[in-house]
């Protein structure tokens, strides 16, 4: 009994959180900035409301994190371009290039 | 001390050589942050020439290839802040897709997720997913609609870490230009990987 009453009273509370705090369309937007900046005391607690109530944004901020890990390890450049790299036209211009230099 | 690779020290430089070892790994390396393939085959030309120049101070010190890359990044630089002067971002900027049906929704939830965008559960860890060089594959393609200023600047600072100021000042923009690049980029990019790579793989 008491579990259901708590029940419904947090989702009341979601629910009226969600309408007063900004979008998700605004909340991911500042999810991006606070990996470029800090942010205010304002922003930082409404995006803590909104990430305790919406899982997809907690999912969207966990996203861009592991991205971000993920690219900063240094893949090698071969991983990212596929194919065998310059084109023989290109590879006999430097060549010839730098054959006149030397 | 490293050991000397390659042309040990008093050896005259072959660029021959090096364009033959290094000329497609810095051919990719560049590719991948300049997108335009006769920009990279400049910069990695300007490398070689530049390589030549300053021999003297490398004499076979460390690796060659990580001299050479070393190099490579400061003509990539070169490049994107030549082409910043050049093309300065307008008034009417192409920052990428701003993705609004990600968060079409009937009132009174409009402006949140729309159930058919909405992230979902990722499983999957850093360490597993440097090694899948097919991951790297559809990452890049992932980033290859996106305009070519948003694209190098999100691979600036994802991939190279470079500092938000660095990133306004070669590229010449603005801080809040780049904080929309930045924002687009990453929601192009999550979606995109969600479609393409964490749902296949399920």
């Amino acid at each position: 009994m008491a579990q259901k009453l708590y029940d419904k009273l947090k989702h009341s509370i979601r629910y009226w959180l969600l309408r007063k705090l900004p979008t998700c369309q605004q909340t991911v937007e500042k999810i991006s900035q606070s990996m470029e900046r800090s942010l205010s005391l304002r922003e930082r607690i409404n995006l803590k409301l909104h990430l305790w109530i919406c899982a997809w944004c907690q999912w969207y901020m966990e996203h861009l994190h592991l991205i971000r890990e993920t690219a900063r390890a240094k893949p090698e450049p071969a991983d990212f371009v596929s194919g065998p790299g310059l084109s023989n036209e290109a590879r006999e211009r430097i060549r010839r290039r730098l054959t006149n230099q030397n | 001390m490293n050991e000397p690779q390659g042309t040990s020290p008093g050896e005259s430089p072959d660029p021959g050589r090096w364009l033959d070892d290094h000329g497609d790994y810095l051919f990719k390396y560049a590719v991948f942050r300049l997108r335009d393939n006769t920009a990279a085959e400049d910069a990695v030309q300007e490398t070689f020439l530049a390589a030549l120049k300053a021999y003297k101070q490398f004499e076979g010190r460390g690796s060659e290839r990580t001299w050479l890359v070393g190099i490579l990044k400061h003509k990539v630089v070169d490049h994107f802040r030549r082409a910043g002067r050049e093309a300065p971002l307008g008034e009417e900027s192409d920052e990428g897709p701003a993705h609004s049906e990600f968060f079409e929704r009937p009132e009174p939830w409009q402006g949140h997720w729309n159930n058919d965008y909405a992230p979902n559960e990722w499983h999957a860890t850093p360490a597993e997913l440097i090694e899948r060089s097919d991951f790297w594959k559809v990452f890049n393609d992932c980033l290859s609609p996106l305009p070519q200023r948003t694209a190098s600047a999100f691979t600036l600072r994802e991939v190279d870490g470079l500092k938000s100021e660095e990133i306004c000042e070669i590229l010449s923009i603005k801080v809040n230009n780049l904080w929309v690049m930045l924002h687009r980029a990453r929601l192009h990019l999550r979606n995109c990987l969600e479609l393409n790579w964490f749902r296949r793989e399920e």
